[in-house]
C-alpha cells in the first residue's frame, strides 16, 4: 500500500518536472529539449496501442527465449502456426542467455513479462511455478502424451505440470570420423580404449580433446559425459537420489579422478579456452574428439559443412554404453498472461507431431515430442539411444538446487582441480557438502 | 614558466609518452583493421594488416541488424539526457554555490552522496517505477535514468566552477535590473561553458555506452540503442570474428567523431573546472 | 559541524520582488535525482531486510540476512575473496592507472610537444562502451591466436605467453590492467587540470630557493596537487569497489576462473539475478550485500571529502 503511495507521489513528481521542463524550454532560446524528444513520445505511445490496434481481432502474444542463435529457425515454426490460426501473431524475442534470467526476473517481479516464457529446465524453472508466476497446464490437450520423466522437468511442487518440453538434450563426445579412420582408430569400447586412442592421437600431433576450463557450464557437461561411465548409470542415480549413496562414493569420486586423467590430452592452454575456442578446434580438424550437447550440433556444422562428424556414447564399466540425456527448457505460460488463450493455443500447437518434426528439422534437435523423426541421421541416432540407453544428467535433473548450486559448486571445484588448487577428494567434499545443505535423502 | 630539464631527460619524456599513445590506440587500430580480414586472416595473424580493404562486412552487418535504428535511439537519448543534465546541474549548482542558506550544504551533501550510489543495485525498483509511469520500451526511461544519475557528477564540477567567478559581474547584473533567471541564463550560462563542455561530453559518454539499462527496459527492437543492439549481434554471430569486429567498430565511430569534434572545449572545460 | 559544502565566500543574498524564485533553480535536478536514484536505491535497501522465496517477496525478518552473509558458508568466504578483489582492484588502479596517468600529465605539464594530440590519444579509449572494451581485450587475450601472446611469440617470448584470463593468478590482474588502459585518459587530464592549477609563482619561489628535479616535485608540486590527487583517488575507490561490466562483460557473473575474478558487485549480480545457467536467486541476500557495499564507498568517500574540504579551508 505504502509503496503504492509512494509511486503515485512519485508520478505526480514527474509531470511537474516535465511541466517544467516545457516551461524553461519554451521561455528561453538556447537548448530547446521539446523538440529533441518529441520521438521517444512518440514512440511509446505507438508501443503501447500496438497491442489494441490493427485489423479487427487480431491478437498479439508476446514470447521470450534465450535462444538468439534460433531467431530463424523460431520464425518458421512460428509461420506455421499463424498460418492455421490466422487471429494470432506470436512476437518472439530472443534474449542473450546469460541475460535471460535477469530480464524475465524483472519483468514478473513487477507483475509484467512475456504470455509465453521459455522455462530454465528443473529447479531453475520450477522455483518460478512455486512463486506462483506460472499457469498450470495439466489440463492442455496434448500435454499427456510425455512420458512422467520428460514432463518432470517442468513439473512443480505440488505435482502440477507448469510446461511444455521442447526437446531433448543429450550430450556425448563428438569425434572426427576422418582423423580416426586416417589413424586406423575405432570408437572406444571401454575407458582405456579411449585413453588409448588419446595417446595414439597425440603421438601423431593431434590434439585428441578439444576442451577448455574457463567456462564452468562445459565443466559439469563434460562430467555429465564421463560420470555414468564410472557408476555405470542408472542403478547408481537411483540409489543416489533415495539417499542410500552419496557423493563421496568411489565410484563417484573416480568421476572426478577420470576428468583429471584426461589433462594430458587437452590442448594447449585449455585452462584459458572457451566454447567458441574449443568448437573451432574441433571443427577446423585440429582437435580430433568434442565433448558437448547435442545442440551444439548445428553450430560445428555450420562452422564446417564438410567435416565428417559422428559421435559415441559413453562405456561403461560393465561393458555398456550409456548416453547421457536431459530436458531443455520447457515453453510455460505467464499466470498473469494479457493473452492466456491464445498463448494456450500455441501451447497446444507445440504438442503436436507437425512442430515436433518442424522442430527437429530446423534445429537438428531431438524433439521431446514422442515418436518424432528427422532427415539428420546424427539427430535420429542421438533420438534412438534416449529411448533405449540413456542416464540423466545428474546435476541438471537432480542437484540444481541451492545457493550456490551443488552443479554450479562442482563447476568451481574442477575449476580449481584444473588450476592444481584442489584434489578430487576435495572436489568430492565440496560438492557433498553443498548437496547436503538442502537435498533431503541426504540430510537424515 | 621554463623549468630546466636535461636533453636525455627530455628524450626520456618523448619516448614515453609516445609509447604510451601506442599502448592506448594500438588495441583500437586492431579492431579496425580486423573488421577488414577474414575469418581465417585473423585466426593465422591476428597482428598483420588486411591483406584488402573491402567495405563488404559493413555492408553485411547493416543487412543484419538494423543499425540505423540503433544510431538514431542512440542519439537521440544520449542528445536529450545530456541536455537535461547540463541545464538542471548548473541551475542546480548556480543555488548551491551561490547562495548561503542553512540547508544549501546540505543539499550539496545530497547530491554528493549520488556519486557513490551503484544505482544498478535498485533495477527492481526502478523497473516497477518505469512500469507505474507507463515507461516500458519507451525511450524515456533511458533518458530519466541516464539524466537522474548523471546529475550528481555535474553538479559537483559546476558548482566547483561556479566558487571560482566572481560575483562582482552577476551584482552588475543586477544593478542594471536583470532578475535572477535573467542573471543566469545572460551572464552566468555563457561563463561557465567550459565546465558545460566537460559536464556533456562525460554523460554523453556514458549514456551513449551503457547496456545495461536498455537491457532491462527496452524490448522492442526498434527502440534498442548501439549497445545493447550489439550484444544480440555477438550471441547471434559469436563465430564471425570480422563481423563482430565491424560491428565494434561501427559501434564505436560516432562516439570518436563527436570526440574529435568537441575536444578543444572538452580538455579545457575539464583542466579549468574540475578540481577547483 | 563545519558547513562541508559550501565556503562562506562569494555568496549572494537575494533581494526583491522575485527573490522566492531563486528556490525553484535546484529542484528539477533534485525531483529527478530524487526519484530515479534515491528511491529506487533506497527502496532496493528495504529488500534486504525481508526474507525471500525465489524472487517473491516474504516476510520481515529484520538483520537476519546481513548475519547469513557474513556468517554462513560459502556467502562469508565469497564476501571476503571479492572483497579483497576489490581492494586489489583499488590499489593496482592507484599505482598503475593513476601513477601512469600522473607521469604523463607532468609531461604534458613541463609542455611536451604535442600535447593537444598527446591529450587527445590517451583519452580515446574512454570512449569505447565497456561491452566493447571487454569483448576487444577477451580477443587479444586469447590463449591461442590472440594478439597479445602472438606478438610475445613473434618478439621471441613465448615462454611468456599465457592463457591470462583462465589462469587465475592473472585473470585478475589483466582485467583491472584493461581497466586502467581504459581509465588512464580521464585521470591524466584530472592530474594535468591540478598542475595546471598551481600558482606559477610559487614554483618559481621554489626554484630560486633551489629546489629542482624530484625534491622540487615532491616537496611542492606533488603537494599542491592535492585536491586533484584526492578527487582522483575518491573516484578511483568508488569505481574499484563498484567494479562490475568490465568483469562481467570479460568474465562472466561467476567470477571465473575458480572465484578469482570475483568482486562484490559481481557476487552481487549473481545473488540477486542469478547466473546463466539458473540456480536460486536470493534476493534478501543480495540487497544486503548492496546495503554492505554503498556503506563502505559512502563512508570511505564521504570521510575523504570532509578531510580534503577541512584541509582546505585551513589553507
Amino acid at each position: 500500500m505504502k509503496q503504492f503511495r509512494s509511486r503515485v507521489a512519485a508520478s505526480f513528481f514527474l509531470a511537474a518536472v516535465m511541466t517544467l521542463v516545457g516551461c524553461s524550454g519554451g521561455g528561453s532560446s538556447t537548448a530547446d529539449p521539446g523538440g529533441g524528444t518529441t520521438a521517444p513520445g512518440g514512440q511509446t505511445a505507438e508501443g503501447s496501442s500496438g497491442g489494441s490496434q490493427g485489423g479487427g481481432e487480431q491478437v498479439t502474444v508476446s514470447m521470450h527465449s534465450w535462444r538468439v542463435e534460433d531467431t530463424a529457425g523460431y520464425a518458421k515454426l512460428i509461420e506455421a502456426f499463424e498460418a492455421e490460426n490466422p487471429g494470432i501473431k506470436i512476437d518472439f524475442k530472443p534474449f542473450k542467455a546469460t541475460e535471460y534470467n535477469t530480464i524475465l526476473n524483472t519483468a514478473l517481479q513487477s507483475d509484467s513479462g512475456p504470455d509465453i516464457l521459455q522455462l530454465r529446465p528443473y529447479a531453475p524453472g520450477i522455483s518460478l511455478a512455486t512463486a506462483g508466476y506460472l499457469e498450470p497446464l495439466d489440463n492442455l490437450p496434448g500435454i499427456a502424451q510425455f512420458p512422467k520423466d520428460v514432463l518432470a522437468a517442468a513439473t512443480g511442487k505440488d505435482g502440477k505440470v507448469y510446461g511444455v518440453p521442447l526437446s531433448l538434450n543429450s550430450t556425448q563426445f563428438y569425434y572426427n570420423k576422418k582423423i580416426f579412420e586416417d589413424n586406423g582408430l575405432q570408437e572406444p569400447k571401454s575407458w582405456d580404449e579411449l585413453i588409448a586412442i588419446s595417446k595414439t592421437l597425440k603421438e601423431k600431433g593431434i590434439t585428441p580433446i578439444s576442451f577448455g576450463a574457463k567456462e564452468g557450464w562445459l565443466l559439469s557437461l563434460s562430467h555429465g559425459v564421463i560420470a555414468p561411465g564410472t557408476y555405470n548409470g542408472n542403478p547408481f542415480v537411483e540409489k543416489l537420489v533415495k539417499g542410500e549413496v552419496d557423493l563421496t562414493s568411489p565410484e563417484f569420486l573416480k568421476s572426478i579422478e577420470r576428468m583429471k586423467e584426461l589433462v594430458p590430452y587437452f590442448p594447449e592452454n585449455y585452462v584459458g579456452l572457451e566454447l567458441n575456442d574449443m568448437r573451432t578446434l574441433f571443427a577446423t580438424g585440429k582437435a580430433a574428439m568434442f565433448i558437448n550437447g547435442s545442440f551444439e550440433l548445428e553450430g560445428i556444422q555450420k562452422l564446417n559443412p564438410d567435416l565428417q562428424l559422428d559421435f559415441f556414447p559413453m562405456p561403461t564399466e560393465d561393458g555398456k554404453a550409456v548416453l547421457t540425456t536431459w530436458v531443455d527448457g520447457s515453453y510455460a505460460v505467464n499466470a498473469k498472461a494479457k493473452h492466456k488463450a491464445e498463448a494456450l493455443k500455441f501451447l497446444e500447437f507445440m504438442t503436436t507431431q507437425k512442430f515436433g518434426e518442424l522442430f527437429a528439422n530446423e534445429f537438428k534437435r531431438i524433439s521431446a515430442v514422442p515418436g518424432v523423426k528427422t532427415t539428420d541421421p546424427l539427430v535420429n541416432k542421438m533420438a534412438e539411444l534416449s529411448q533405449s540407453s540413456s542416464t540423466p544428467y545428474i546435476m541438471v535433473v537432480h542437484f540444481a538446487e541451492g545457493n550456490p548450486t551443488t552443479k554450479q559448486t562442482l563447476e568451481n571445484a574442477l575449476q580449481g582441480m584444473y588450476l592444481d588448487k584442489m584434489t578430487p577428494e576435495q572436489v568430492v567434499q565440496e560438492v557433498q557438502k553443498s548437496a547436503a545443505s538442502w537435498f533431503e535423502p541426504f540430510k537424515k | 614558466m621554463d623549468l630546466k630539464t636535461s636533453v636525455s631527460t627530455r628524450a626520456i619524456q618523448y619516448a614515453l609518452a609516445y609509447l604510451f599513445v601506442l599502448v592506448a590506440l594500438y588495441p583500437i587500430v586492431l579492431m579496425v583493421a580486423s573488421s577488414f580480414k577474414t575469418n581465417m586472416e585473423i585466426f593465422a595473424n591476428p597482428l598483420s594488416l588486411p591483406q584488402s580493404f573491402s567495405l563488404d562486412i559493413y555492408r553485411k552487418l547493416w543487412e543484419v541488424v538494423p543499425f540505423g535504428d540503433f544510431l538514431l535511439n542512440s542519439v537521440i537519448v544520449s542528445v536529450t539526457s545530456v541536455v537535461l543534465i547540463a541545464v538542471f546541474s548548473a541551475m542546480a549548482a548556480f543555488y548551491v554555490a551561490r547562495f548561503s542558506y542553512r540547508w544549501t550544504g546540505v543539499l550539496y551533501f545530497f547530491f554528493l552522496v549520488g556519486l557513490m550510489i551503484p544505482i544498478k543495485l535498485g533495477i527492481v525498483p526502478l523497473f516497477l517505477l518505469m512500469k507505474d509511469l507507463g515507461l516500458l520500451n519507451s525511450l524515456w526511461s533511458l533518458i530519466l535514468i541516464y539524466t537522474a544519475s548523471g546529475i550528481p557528477i555535474s553538479v559537483f564540477i559546476l558548482t566547483g566552477f561556479f566558487r571560482t567567478l566572481p560575483v562582482e559581474l552577476e551584482e552588475a547584473a543586477r544593478i542594471d535590473g536583470c532578475n535572477h533567471f535573467q542573471v543566469f541564463w545572460r551572464v552566468l550560462l555563457p561563463l561557465i561553458r567550459p565546465a558545460l563542455g566537460t559536464v556533456v561530453i562525460i554523460n554523453f559518454i556514458s549514456a551513449w555506452n551503457d547496456f545495461f539499462f536498455p537491457l532491462i527496459f527496452i524490448q522492442e527492437d526498434a527502440l534498442k540503442t548501439i549497445p545493447v543492439g550489439m550484444m544480440v549481434l555477438f550471441g547471434e554471430y559469436e563465430t564471425d570474428w570480422s563481423l563482430l569486429f565491424a560491428g565494434l567498430t561501427l559501434s564505436a565511430l560516432p562516439m570518436i567523431v563527436v570526440f574529435l569534434l568537441a575536444s578543444r572545449q572538452f580538455m579545457e572545460g575539464l583542466t579549468a573546472g574540475a578540481v577547483k | 559541524m563545519a558547513n562541508i559544502g559550501v565556503p562562506k565566500r562569494q555568496t549572494i543574498t537575494p533581494k526583491g520582488r522575485l527573490r522566492w524564485i531563486v528556490h525553484l533553480f535546484p529542484l528539477p535536478a533534485l525531483i529527478i535525482y530524487a526519484m530515479f536514484v534515491v528511491y529506487p536505491i533506497f527502496s532496493a535497501f528495504t529488500y534486504s531486510l525481508y526474507e525471500w522465496n525465489g524472487i517473491k517477496q516474504g516476510v520481515f525478518v529484520g538483520l537476519k540476512n546481513f548475519l547469513t552473509l557474513f556468517s554462513v558458508e560459502p556467502f562469508n568466504t565469497m564476501f571476503w575473496n571479492a572483497f579483497g578483489h576489490n581492494v586489489i582492484y583499488f590499489l593496482v588502479e592507484m599505482i598503475v592507472q593513476n601513477g601512469i596517468a600522473f607521469t604523463l600529465a607532468f609531461f604534458i605539464y613541463r609542455k611536451l610537444r604535442g600535447s593537444g594530440f598527446l591529450k587527445v590519444a590517451y583519452f580515446m579509449p574512454r570512449l569505447l562502451s565497456v561491452i566493447v572494451v571487454g569483448f576487444l581485450w577477451k580477443l587479444i587475450l586469447n590463449p591461442n591466436y590472440g594478439a597479445l601472446n602472438t606478438l610475445l611469440t613473434n618478439l621471441g617470448l613465448g615462454s611468456w605467453a599465457k592463457p591470462w584470463l583462465g589462469d587465475p593468478d592473472t585473470a585478475l590482474l589483466a582485467i583491472i590492467l584493461v581497466n586502467c588502459w581504459f581509465g588512464i585518459g580521464f585521470a591524466m587530464l584530472i592530474f594535468l587540470a591540478g598542475l595546471q592549477s598551481i600558482p606559477e609563482e610559487l614554483i618559481e619561489a621554489a626554484r630560486l630557493d633551489g629546489a629542482k628535479g624530484i625534491s622540487m616535485l615532491v616537496k611542492i608540486i606533488l603537494p599542491l596537487c592535492m585536491p586533484a590527487i584526492t578527487i582522483m583517488t575518491i573516484f578511483t575507490f568508488i569505481q574499484a569497489f563498484e567494479a562490475f561490466e568490465l568483469v562481467y562483460a570479460m568474465q562472466g557473473s561467476m567470477g571465473e576462473p575458480f572465484r578469482s575474478t570475483d568482486t562484490l558487485a559481481v557476487y552481487f549480480y549473481r545473488l540477486a539475478f542469478s547466473s546463466a545457467g539458473g540456480g536460486d536467486v536470493a534476493i534478501g541476500l543480495g540487497s544486503a550485500l548492496a546495503v554492505v557495499l554503498f556503506a563502505i564507498v559512502a563512508s570511505v568517500s564521504a570521510l575523504s571529502l570532509y578531510l580534503m574540504r577541512k584541509r582546505e579551508v585551513q589553507h
